[in-house]
């Protein structure tokens, strides 16, 4: 286990010495490995430092307010609101990798833009060991290992966790007292919602996604899990108020990890099972039903795409 | 300090290998399974699971370096498949939660798990048949061999993934190797 102390003040120097005199851009997710890179990078070398969060319409229930919040002490930070463009982008788009491409792309996109703006030579990523794992065995691909430096043309890439697991950011996000609802805060992928809706991404999948997580996340908080969250998985018949309707299927899934490179699937007790059915039903008109994911990983992975 | 080299076979989980031994005080590196054996010196070999064994390279080697050896899932089946003998698909995939039984209390790598312990698994083939010299030291309802010894030549295999959280003993696993290889240099 990595010592957050010392861990810190050679991350720090090393940054300082990497970056030099340089402008430098990282895409702050709100992710704690994203978090933690910006806050080390940043008390490196300060308003050198832009961190850019961009607001995919893809993020969890009060996400962006709560970022602005938090990182209201850079005062570089930019927020963009890329909403609209990125539900463009995603339109008639049912493939999870070519989804998980696209968003790559608009991804880029917007970044290009701000590291222009600012003229950044540096580009700082939050890639953890993890995430170069998977690349490298092909399982997924993950937006922040590649992509972006191949249309910018940084001098310079830094990854100051690219060799901590998930449990040791953490310890060092709470020696770097970033607030407790970060560094304690959930795994949430890069791709954000999308790839908690299987076919394509659709305003209507992301809003019943969106308040679906926020009923898990809020009624699962006791049972301390390393991931807990629904996914929209397809469309199923239903009764409601003596209608018939054919509505969206949720799935929730709890899991407890370390690392993330093997889960347990959470055993939930009925009664708050049956409240997050009966608030994910009674909230959204369109959702036909909800089950509970059981199934461990492997062999499942602990995202649905 | 014990030096233990983890072979890598491209498996998902082969850094958590290096990170078990770290985490108890072994000096474990991670080396390619295309490198040289004879330019890696160690008091151990663990040799790492993979998707398949046309990618494992030159693991096979390491058999012959007289040191200790611990085959993870693939790396126990190269094992077998090496020594002669065989391995083939499972009638039913071992994934996830796993109960083994050990069957020799004695065996110095897992026989400190007896009666049964809790293990996390995956994977679809299997070792069918126990090379010469090898004796089965754990069973299980999934997968008949779920573990092998030959402790006269300290090679030893487990065809499930000691490395992982979910495993619940997996680190006295690897203090057991440990042990294996400090007693044997």
């Amino acid at each position: 286990m990595v010592n957050p102390t010392e861990f810190i003040d050679e991350a720090v120097e090393s940054i300082s010495e990497q970056i030099g005199d340089d402008n430098a851009i990282i895409a702050l997710s709100g992710g704690v490995d994203s978090s933690v890179a910006a806050t080390l990078a940043y008390r490196a070398v300060g308003d050198q430092l832009t961190p850019v969060y961009v607001d995919t319409g893809l993020m969890r229930k009060g996400e962006t307010e709560q970022i602005r919040e938090t990182f209201s002490f850079m005062d570089s930070l930019q927020i963009v609101d890329a909403r609209e463009r990125f539900l463009d982008a995603l339109e008639g788009v049912t493939d999870p990798e070519e989804k998980r491409k696209v968003i790559g792309e608009q991804f880029i996109r917007e970044f290009e833009r701000e590291a222009k703006e600012t003229d950044a030579k540096q580009l700082v990523q939050g890639t953890i060991y993890p995430d170069r794992i998977e690349s490298e065995g092909n399982i997924k691909s993950h937006h922040n290992v590649g992509g972006l430096p191949d249309v910018v043309d940084f001098e310079g890439i830094v990854e100051p966790v690219r060799d901590l697991y998930k449990d040791e950011v953490r310890e060092v996000a709470r020696e770097l007292d970033l607030e407790e609802i970060i560094s304690e805060r959930m795994p949430f992928p890069g791709p954000g919602l999308a790839v908690r809706i299987i076919g394509e991404v659709t305003p209507e999948k992301v809003e019943v996604a969106r308040e679906s997580c926020h009923v898990v996340e809020e009624e699962l908080e006791e049972y301390e899990p390393w991931q807990a969250f629904a996914a929209v998985i397809g469309k199923a018949t239903g009764v409601k108020g003596d209608n018939r309707v054919h509505g969206w299927v949720v799935a929730v899934r709890s899991v407890e990890s370390r690392d993330g490179m093997t889960a347990r699937a959470q055993e939930i007790d009925w009664d708050t099972l049956q409240r997050i059915q009966s608030r994910i039903t009674g909230e959204n008109d369109n959702v036909a039903r909800v089950v509970y994911d059981v199934t461990h990983k492997p062999p499942a992975t602990i995202e649905y795409e | 300090m014990t030096r233990i080299a983890v072979i890598d076979n491209h498996g998902q989980f082969t850094h958590l290998e290096q990170r078990a031994l770290r985490d108890i005080g072994v000096d474990a590196d991670l080396v390619d399974n295309d490198v040289d054996p004879e330019e890696v010196e160690a008091d151990g070999f663990v040799l790492s699971g993979g998707p398949d064994m046309d990618r494992a390279g030159r693991s096979a080697e390491y058999l012959d370096r007289d040191v200790p050896v611990l085959g993870i899932c693939l790396g126990m089946q190269l094992i077998a498949k090496e020594l002669g003998g065989s391995v083939g698909g499972g009638e039913y995939g071992g994934y996830a939660d796993v109960t083994v039984e050990i069957t020799d209390d004695d065996d110095p790598l897992i026989g400190s798990l007896a009666p049964e312990t809790r293990v996390w698994a995956s994977h679809a083939d299997e070792v069918k048949d126990l090379p010469d010299g090898f004796s089965r030291t754990g069973t299980s309802d999934v997968c008949g061999i779920e573990a092998m010894s030959n402790t006269d030549r300290d090679l030893y295999g487990v065809q499930w993934h000691p490395e992982v959280i979910h495993t619940e003993r997996g680190e006295e696993v690897f203090e057991n190797f440990r042990d294996i290889c400090e007693g044997s240099s």
